[in-house]
């Protein structure tokens, strides 16, 4: 098969943000995530929970509440008291409109989906009006003391619940007074001396509120007469984080000490026709507080300051064994966030405020499979640079030389000369760009780094001619379609012919570079690309979807190859199906033709095309050192497909030599594979352990025995 | 009232008396016991004594009363002296204004004493304001800034702030790790900040040397 050096490359300080609030949208079935920095992200559950759209974060914005509108209409309030309205196409903010009622706590929509209101600082519920292409202010309710710190609609849309400092109010819509004050006791004696915040509300059809506080209580309230029905003290810390499902008989609560309790409407006694509110799962996934919780048909999604999305099956409303079923953790993004520049042994690492360029160390001794060899020149940085204005980096790409990087935010883009001698670098900015390009999704150089293709956000790719001098704008391509949809993977092909281009409407689209034309369109296949790249000799383009079917296309034949049907009809071992993360990168092998490389943030296997592809049910042999042993003694089956799980060598015939940069032996999330000449691999890791070391202050748990 | 106007007599026997009851009550003595023997000359001169002290605090209070006014006074005139225009201000006024005044008509010397007037008004204006203001940018001015500050202290702090026990991640995984399987060594093994200075000031020490040594081997 092959021997590779591998370089483990463990300097990428990627740091995830912590996840402040979340939406579910049931009619499009996606997930609205907002993090502490401000970024938005949006979850297809659909096809694989994958993360398909980013709309990158800003320094000067923050998110507090998050809001669906519709199917596709997206809102955020903040504490800069601003409401943002996203553009879903474009990735971008769409307009801000200040409430000039302070800093904005909470945001909710009524079910008729008319009015927005707005919990503001200044003790102001704000009411907006819903218009086809804008919100507008209407009027303010009655203005009360404290700060509004949560709300919620009844499902008439005549009462609001609002949760402030020690006390709840119900306004009535119409008149805008304050008909019901439910004072909030201060919790068990520990807590008396600072002030109950009521952190969530929630208004249930049946005139009862729920609330979730921060002595750590749920409390049921009746609205009509302002009395307590029931309390359930469910932890000694703040109860940060309430959702109620949509038929209302189920509701979650995530607190401070990352559990996630779940309530049910049930009857104590079987047969009894009288329900209560019960107390039954609670679910410890996370470390940190829980900040965000939602609740989904089969599932409850929570997701907090351990920056981690768990969605957890919910075993009774699961009807098939699916990949529903199973619990996820999304921690990593679905996309890379590191390019290589092969020839010079550059690593670009893309943060939300900067890049960084790495060189390869490198080693001069030579060793035996399995071992580790010492460093002789270390990895050095040659190159930190931070990005201009609040907007934070959404894509970035170095060129195969090494002597161009590009990057893009949502106001602008960037390109970069690098001139890299032995030790000294410099860079210079090319400042005159082509009036066209104003902001993009993607970017991508041609091999042999004299085009840039940049996929803008309105969804056409412009191709930049590059020189020394200038940058000229030569072509822009338009998808066949004329959708609008946002794209997110270009690949160019290795002699400068073919580009390709998918969307998030699933569609792939094949241009050819020398007749500046569309070539074909990649018939479309329902679930999202999440990696692409085409093969330097047969000109193959090489998928990989997000529910980890892999596919290959023939441009010049415009079809599929007969590996691919042959592979579509045998279908990959079972192992696969063990797979959870997308695959996010495929490349292919400099020396040796037919074998292609994809990963995952878990595992990276290499296939084989030659060889025959393997049965459903064989088992797979360990083939230690083929080198050192005899012809004779090699197991007949050669298998085509051989996986490699994190250096635990179970099965092909990879042997490894290791190049160590940190002393350790664990599997680890992996964040970028790729091949270099002279069969080195580089492989850039992330090990949790890291992450979680760098995660704010969790509570105290006292462990009986410690 | 008339026992005190009598004085002495009626006085001492009515002190003598209170004496006596003191004694009686205080002392843990027996009823058989004589009452002490307090003369009139003691008791006169305690009575005198304690009326001066009483005189005394009080002229006493009247003049700390006295100095805090007279200091308070003061403040107030350096205060005011200090708002009002120095001594040198005052002279390059009058300078200024002497200097620009030249034979005229009556009419336009009055026009020109008050254009004068302005400009030495502006002059001063202008001097003023480059030694008590300064420019500011109006974007770190802005009163929404501090709101948003001041919302998001009132988070951090219900948070992390006072009373919420609050522990760190290295504690937390060395929890972990104590209950766990395989027990290793805390993730944070070494406080990476403690001696800092020290470390820089060792590393400087160490590129100079090593730059020495090349020096002296060239």
């Amino acid at each position: 098969m092959g021997e590779f050096k591998v370089h483990r490359v463990r300097f990428f300080d990627y740091m995830p943000s912590g996840i402040r609030c979340m939406a579910f949208n049931s009619k499009a079935d996606r997930l609205a995530l907002a993090r502490l920095n401000g970024s938005v992200e949006i979850f297809n559950f659909s096809n694989n929970y994958f993360q398909e759209k980013v709309i990158p974060g800003s320094d000067s914005r923050s998110i507090e509440a998050i809001c669906w509108v519709g199917c596709d209409r997206l809102f955020t309030a903040g504490l800069n008291g601003e409401v943002v309205e996203y553009d879903l196409e474009r990735l971008c903010p769409k307009y801000t409109l200040d409430a000039f009622g302070g800093p904005i706590w909470t945001a909710a929509c009524n079910s008729a989906e008319t009015h927005f209101a707005f919990g503001c600082e200044d003790g102001s519920v704000k009411l907006f009006e819903i218009l086809p292409d804008k919100i507008q202010f209407e009027r303010n309710l009655d203005r009360q003391k404290g700060r509004i710190l949560s709300l919620s609609w009844h499902k008439s849309g005549t009462l609001i619940a609002a949760g402030s400092l020690d006390v709840i109010r119900v306004f009535d819509v119409k008149s805008g007074h304050s008909v019901q004050r439910i004072l909030v006791d201060r919790g068990p004696a520990g807590t008396r001396n600072k002030d109950c915040v009521v952190w969530n509300v929630a208004f249930l059809s049946d005139y009862t509120i729920v609330s979730g506080d921060s002595a750590g209580k749920v409390q049921l309230w009746d609205a009509n007469k302002g009395t307590l029905i029931k309390t359930h003290l469910v932890s000694k810390w703040d109860v940060l984080s309430l959702s109620v499902s949509e038929n209302e008989d189920s509701i979650v609560a995530g607190t401070s000490e990352g559990t996630v309790i779940q309530f049910q409407l049930l009857s104590p006694t079987i047969g009894d026709a009288e329900t209560q509110w019960i107390r039954t799962r609670t679910f410890k996934h996370h470390t940190h507080d829980v900040r965000a919780v939602t609740e989904t048909k089969t599932a409850v999604v929570s997701g907090g300051l351990d920056t981690q999305l768990v969605i957890c099956p919910l075993m009774d409303k699961v009807e098939v064994k699916s990949s529903e079923s199973v619990l996820r953790k999304v921690i990593f993004p679905h996309r890379s966030l590191v390019s290589c520049a092969k020839k010079p042994s550059l690593l670009l690492f893309q943060f939300p405020d900067q890049l960084e360029l790495w060189r390869l160390g490198g080693t001069d001794t030579v060793g035996k499979p399995g071992e580790s060899l010492p460093v002789t020149r270390k990895p050095e940085k040659l190159l930190q640079l931070k990005r201009k204005g609040d907007d934070h980096i959404c894509c970035s790409t170095i060129s195969e030389c090494g002597h161009w990087i590009a990057y893009s935010t949502v106001s602008s883009i960037r390109l970069y000369q690098l001139q890299c001698d032995n030790n000294n670098i410099s860079i210079t900015k090319v400042s005159k760009l082509p009036k066209v390009l104003r902001s993009a999704h993607q970017l991508q150089f041609s091999a042999d780094s004299s085009k840039l293709f940049v996929a803008s956000e309105q969804a056409t790719i412009h191709v930049i001619s590059l020189s020394r001098s200038e940058c000229k704008h030569v072509h822009t391509f338009k998808p066949k379609s004329g959708s609008s949809a946002p794209v997110h993977l270009l690949a160019a092909s290795a002699d400068g012919q073919w580009l390709t281009s998918a969307n998030r409407h699933c569609e792939i689209n094949v241009y050819n570079l020398k007749k500046l034309t569309h070539h074909c369109m990649v018939p479309v296949y329902n679930s999202l690309p999440s990696a692409m790249a085409i093969h330097p000799e047969t000109s193959n383009l090489l998928m990989a979807h997000a529910d980890q079917q892999v596919f290959e296309f023939s441009i010049v034949d415009k079809q599929y190859t007969d590996w691919s049907r042959k592979l579509q009809k045998e279908g990959l071992h079972r192992c696969r199906s063990k797979w959870h993360t997308p695959i996010t990168h495929i490349t292919f092998n400099p020396s040796a033709s037919s074998q292609v490389m994809l990963h995952d943030t878990h595992m990276f296997c290499i296939i084989d095309q030659r060889l025959p592809l393997v049965d459903l049910q064989a088992q797979f042999y360990s083939q230690l050192t083929p080198k050192d042993m005899s012809e004779t003694d090699r197991p007949s089956k050669n298998n085509a497909f051989k996986m490699c799980k994190k250096y635990q060598i179970v099965l092909g015939s990879l042997t490894l030599i290791l190049t160590l940069y940190f002393t350790a032996l664990f599997p680890w999330p992996l964040l970028h594979v790729n091949l270099l000449e002279d069969d080195w691999l580089v492989v850039v890791e992330r090990p949790l352990i890291d992450i979680h070391s760098q995660l704010p202050a969790p509570v105290r748990q006292k462990k009986f025995g410690t | 009232m008339a026992t005190k106007r009598r004085g002495g007599f009626g006085a001492r026997r009515k002190r003598n008396m209170e004496v006596k009851a003191v004694v009686d009550l205080g002392a843990d003595s027996s009823d058989d016991d004589l009452p002490e023997e307090v003369t009139f000359e003691k008791a006169k001169a305690d009575a005198v004594r304690s009326m001066r002290n009483a005189l005394e605090t009080v002229k006493r209070d009247k003049e700390l009363l006295k100095e805090k006014r007279r200091k308070r006074q003061e403040l107030f005139q350096q205060q005011k002296k200090r708002k009002l225009l120095s001594e040198d201000m005052l002279e390059e006024i009058e300078s200024a204004y002497t200097k620009k005044g030249k034979p005229l008509d009556s009419e336009e010397q009055e026009k020109e004493e008050s254009e004068e007037d302005e400009d030495s008004e502006e002059e001063v204006v202008n001097a003023r304001l480059k030694e008590s203001y300064k420019a500011v940018r109006l974007k770190d001015q802005i009163d929404a800034n501090t709101r948003q500050e001041s919302a998001s202290d009132f988070i951090r702090s219900r948070l992390y702030g006072p009373g919420t026990n609050r522990t760190t991640t290295n504690q937390m995984l060395s929890l972990k790790n104590k209950t766990g399987n395989n027990k290793t060594a805390a993730v944070q093994f070494v406080n990476k900040n403690w001696g800092s200075e020290n470390k820089g000031k060792a590393e400087k020490l160490k590129k100079r040397w090593v730059h020495s040594q090349t020096v002296v081997a060239n």
